[in-house]
This record gives structure tokens, sequence and C-alpha cells, in this order.
């Protein structure tokens, strides 16, 4: 079945020194995750933004597998991530644009990781930006058919985050005649004549930053 | 404590986390922590630390993930403040 799960963090928005508190950490990261920030990839990574990536990386694992079975829960602790690919001149850049779009992440600074949860294998990609963290989660290393979307908004309101992520999607699928709607699960699903589209979409937001991700068949 | 005491006292846990106070003046135990209360999931485990403070309990990510809504949190907190006595 396919499906993406997406995630947004703004790291303006996060408590810096209570993520760093182990009774925090450890509610999201297993003892083998946390020890992966010893490792020198990790050296232009603050902790507190390496606990709020693998957060997105397994927001984003959770978000893609719910669609494929409703009752799963959400436990950071289940989803084990390994396999973190930091590119090698890794920076912490400034978000300088107003939006930022792509299919796939070629030739991006993303950090690619592997997510296993109970039988599932999941790939990621992230961007981390000084202002954000976003992730696009798919079951394959290929991203060559994930559409993702990034957009800074001008109010944190949650229903001013809902209609503008939803226009920035709109704006951006191929075809214009499709409309956003949910499924009796609450899932978000794309309709085009009434009919569900075999178009999986996920959608975030934090604070001033939303995001998008939909998946095309390979 | 009663579940309606644990619920008053939750209240104020999730306080900080919810713009809708419309919404979290009128909370029951069916009320749904991010669909109704639109707390941003980045916001769970704070409550989940906060919940812990207040009540001197230890809440392992076990148990927390089945606290999506206001009964379920009752549900656990009730239980490790058994544990305690």
């Amino acid at each position: 079945m396919l499906s993406t799960g997406n995630d947004i963090v703004s790291l303006n928005a996060i408590n810096v020194t209570r993520t760093k508190q182990p009774n925090f950490y450890s509610k999201i990261l297993t003892p083998t995750e946390t020890a992966l920030h010893q490792q020198p990839c990790f050296a232009n990574i603050p902790f507190e933004i390496f606990v709020w990536l693998l957060w997105s990386i397994k927001e984003s694992a959770f978000k893609y597998l719910q669609r494929i079975d409703v009752d799963i829960l959400f436990t950071p602790v289940k989803f084990e991530v390994s396999e973190v690919q930091i590119p090698s001149k890794f920076n912490l850049l400034n978000f300088n644009t107003a939006e930022l779009k792509g299919t796939g992440f070629g030739g991006l600074n993303s950090i690619g990781a592997t997510i296993k949860f109970g039988d599932y294998i999941l790939y990621s990609n992230s961007l981390i930006y000084q202002e954000f963290v976003a992730t696009v989660v798919n079951n394959n290393e290929d991203f060559g058919k994930t559409h993702w979307g990034i957009k800074r908004i001008e109010s944190d309101d949650i229903e001013i985050q809902s209609v503008g992520v939803r226009a920035f999607l709109t704006k951006n699928l191929p075809d214009k005649n499709i409309i956003i709607s949910k499924n009796p699960q609450g899932i978000p699903v794309l309709l085009k004549d009434d009919l569900e589209l075999s178009i999986p979409i996920s959608f975030s937001h934090h604070e001033y930053y939303v995001a998008y991700s939909f998946q095309l068949p390979v | 404590m009663t579940r309606q005491e644990i619920l008053n006292e939750l209240k104020k846990v999730i306080s900080p986390y919810t713009t809708n106070k419309e919404m979290l003046a009128q909370i029951n135990e069916d009320t749904d922590l991010l669909k109704d209360l639109k707390i941003n999931s980045a916001n769970l485990v704070d409550i989940i630390i906060d919940a812990e403070a207040k009540y001197d309990i230890e809440i392992d990510y076990d148990e927390a993930d089945k606290m999506m809504n206001v009964g379920s949190c009752i549900d656990v907190i009730s239980e490790k403040i058994g544990q305690k006595q």
C-alpha cells in the first residue's frame, strides 16, 4: 500500500533546557540512539536538535504507518532509528526563503536514516535549518516520486496553519480539480470527482512553519 | 484522588499547550488531546513530564502512548497514583 508521512518541528518553539534532560529525551530516544550523537559526524548538530531530528523521523514513520494500520500507537522508543547519514559538509544554515519544495532530495544537504518498527523497514530524509527540522518518510530508499514542500507562514494560529498548508499543497498538485478531504479515520486524502485518489498525502505544522508530502506511484 | 479531581488537575497541566481554551473549559473523558484540543504532538512529552511532576509519578512511554484522550490519561495517572500507595 502506498503511503507517506512527514513532520516539521520549529526549533524556535522547543524548550532547549528541557530537551537536554534525561527524563525528557529518554521518552523519545533509546539508549542506542542516544549514543549515536557521540559520533564525530554529529559534531555540528547540537544534542537538542538531534533529539528533535529523531522525534521528527519517528513521527513521520508513525504517520506513514498509520495510513496502513489505524490502530498503531505512537511510542517513539519503539521506532528504532539507525544508519543516520549526515552529509560530510553539514552546517546549520538559515532558511533564507519563504518556501522550499522538491521531488526527492537529490542535491540537498539532507540527512538520511532507516527506521525499524516491528517488521516494517522505512527510510527517511530530513532537512535541518536553524529554524526547523523537517522529515519525509518512504518505504523505499528512492525518493524520486516523493514530493514535499516547506513554507513559512505569518501566524501560528492553528486554523491558519491548517488552511495554509492545504493551500500550499493545492498550489503544487499537478491537477487543479483535486480537493483535500479526510477519510473516516481522520487521515487526509485527495479526492477527484468524489473518488479518493491513490496519492497519499501528509501534513504537518508547528509554529510558523507548515510542510506537506505526497507520494506518486513508482 | 477521584477521577474528577485528577481531571481538574489535568486541565491545569494541559492548559499551557492548547490555545483552544473554550474546549479546555468543557473537557471530559472523551476529549482527544490532538484532535479536540489541537495540541501539537511535539508537546505530548511535555504533558507527560508535567504530569509526572504534578503527581510525583513516573510514566514510561509504553503507558504514555495510550494517553491520547483525557479518559486514558486519567486511567494511567490513577493507576500510577495507586501503585505509590
